[in-house]
Formats: structure tokens, sequence, C-alpha cells
């Protein structure tokens, strides 16, 4: 006799981590701050305090596909993009930054966050190019850590969320089930 | 002395150019491996190149590869300088014909150091 395979049934190869069972928020906060000393400036601290973001924000992000495919995205208000880009040129900051230049920088930032991010994750995985702009949509709650940090009295957010929607829920089957 | 630094981002071009220039290099610079190739072949071939993996057109893997078949550019040290820190990647860049890999975010320190390591520090820096 044989089955058809509707697709229906969860297999063992669909099974897939979810990035909470991959990394904590500690671990992100702590590549976070090294990243932020090492590039915006020895004196500079991210303090883990939750805090609304302004309305008009910017997200820069890396996508990381591997065993894990997600995107590793920072965010926080386009005036809080400026000062973070102009304090890693530092002395070769241009007087005036213009839109490229802050998303050069920004995105340079989530490109050693992210490629931190990924060394910590099993691999072998792949790393994007940095893009800035509207953050990609979480599609997956449960694929989601995210850390809330105030630089320099701003809020921003670095979030490691998964890129794939949750898998159907495996129902019971009914197949041998006898009517009584 | 003369290094080139190849890096898409401008930013870390202009961060890499700093340290470089404070330790008296003379420095120019690429947006990737093709532009990087492209200043080599003017004849402005530099001691050190620092190099990015990720870059738009050729990247950095590709430009090592395309320097170590030309046997003109032997003498030149090549140093990736990447966010890509797997293991697996560090093998893959050595075996292209990388002689150094730094991990980014690295601090000027750091960077001095491996210049050190290199024997790439400027005379009157070393002393």
């Amino acid at each position: 006799m044989t089955s058809t395979d509707t697709g229906q049934r969860r297999r063992g190869s669909d099974a897939r981590p979810v990035i909470t069972e991959l990394i904590d928020e500690m671990t992100i906060l702590a590549i976070a701050e090294e990243a932020w000393v090492s590039l915006v400036g020895e004196d500079e601290v991210l303090v883990p305090i939750p805090s609304e973001l302004p309305g008009d924000i910017l997200s820069s992000w890396v996508d990381v596909v591997g065993p894990w495919t997600g995107s590793v995205v920072l965010t926080t208000g386009r005036a809080t993009a400026e000062e973070l880009s102009r304090a890693l040129l530092r002395e070769s900051a241009p007087e005036l930054l213009d839109d490229e230049d802050v998303a050069d920088a920004f995105g340079e930032i989530a490109n050693v966050v992210g490629g931190s991010i990924k060394a910590a994750l099993p691999g072998p995985s792949g790393l994007s190019l940095p893009q800035v702009g509207n953050a990609p949509l979480v599609r997956n709650a449960g694929d989601l850590c995210r850390v809330d940090v105030v630089w320099r009295g701003e809020p921003l957010t670095i979030s490691v969320q998964g890129a794939l929607p949750p898998l159907p829920v495996p129902t019971p089957s009914r197949e041998n089930e006898v009517p009584l | 002395m003369r290094a080139l630094v190849i890096d898409d981002s401008r930013a870390m071009r202009r961060i890499v150019t700093g340290i470089l220039t404070n330790l008296g290099y003379e420095v120019r610079d690429a947006g990737h491996g093709g532009e990087g190739l492209d200043v080599l072949n003017e004849g402005w071939v530099p001691d050190l190149a620092t190099i990015d993996w990720n870059m738009p057109v050729m990247d950095g893997l590709q430009f090592v590869s395309a320097v170590r078949s030309n046997p003109a550019w032997r003498r030149m040290t090549m140093m990736m300088v990447t966010s890509e820190s797997e293991h697996t990647q560090i093998v893959r860049a050595l075996a292209a014909g990388a002689h150094e890999y730094m991990i980014k975010p690295f601090t000027a320190d750091a960077f001095r150091d491996k210049l050190a390591l290199l024997g790439l520090l400027p005379q009157e820096v070393a002393l």
C-alpha cells in the first residue's frame, strides 16, 4: 500500500532552532558593547534599559543564512543614527553628514555586530551586505531575541529575528481512528 | 611604507586609513576588490593591503586569489580585516593566500600589534 505525502506532517528535517535556543540577551549585549568600545569609542557605554523609540526611526541590518536564518537589526532614532555615524568617523567625519554617510556608517555597525552574532551561532552561515532603511518584519515572535539599550541617553534596540514564519503545529492523525 | 585599504564601507576605510596614516603609512583606498586591482595595475604596489571580505563587485577572497596569481605582486602582504570570524572562513582566506586575519571589531592598538607581528610597523614607530 502506498501513502501520499500531503506535506502536512512535520518531518525531522523540518525541525529548526529558534534564536532563543541559540543565544541570549546577555550575549547580544556583550557583543554590542564590544563593538561600541571598538568602533564608537572606549568610553561609550550601552545601558540596558527599555526605552521608547522616537517616531522617526532608522534601522540597519545584516542577514544571516545558515542553520538559523534571520536578521540582526539595529534600530534607533534618525538623529541618533547620525550621532552614531559621527562618533564612528571621529575626526574624519565631514562637517555635514549626508544620508549616504549615515547609511554607510550605521550599516557598518550592523555589519560588525551581526558578524559577531553570526560567529556565536551554529555554522557555517553566510552574512549579507548591510542594509539600511525600514527593518524587515518580525515573521515569528517566538524566533526573536531583542535587547533594548540606551546610548548617550537615546534608545536603541538590537533585534536578532528569524526570517521564517513559525512551523505549522503538528495535529494528531485521525487516519487510524475507529468510529465508536 | 604604503598601504592599500579595501573596504566597501567608507566609514571603515576612513577608520583604517586613520590608523595607518598615524603610523606613518602612505595610504590609498578602494571600495571593492576590482578597484583594488585597478590601483595595483597602475603600478602602485603597496607593502600592505587590508581587505574586507564581503564586498559587492569583487569580494576580498577573489581579490586575494587574483593577487596571488600575479608574481609581480608577490611581495605585498595581505591582511583580511573583516567581520567574518568563522574558523572555516579564516582557513579559506589563509589558504587563498592571505597572510593575516583581523576580526572586526578591533582597536587601534590591536591593529598596531598585528602589524608588529607582520614586521610592518614603520621603523620610527617600532622603536
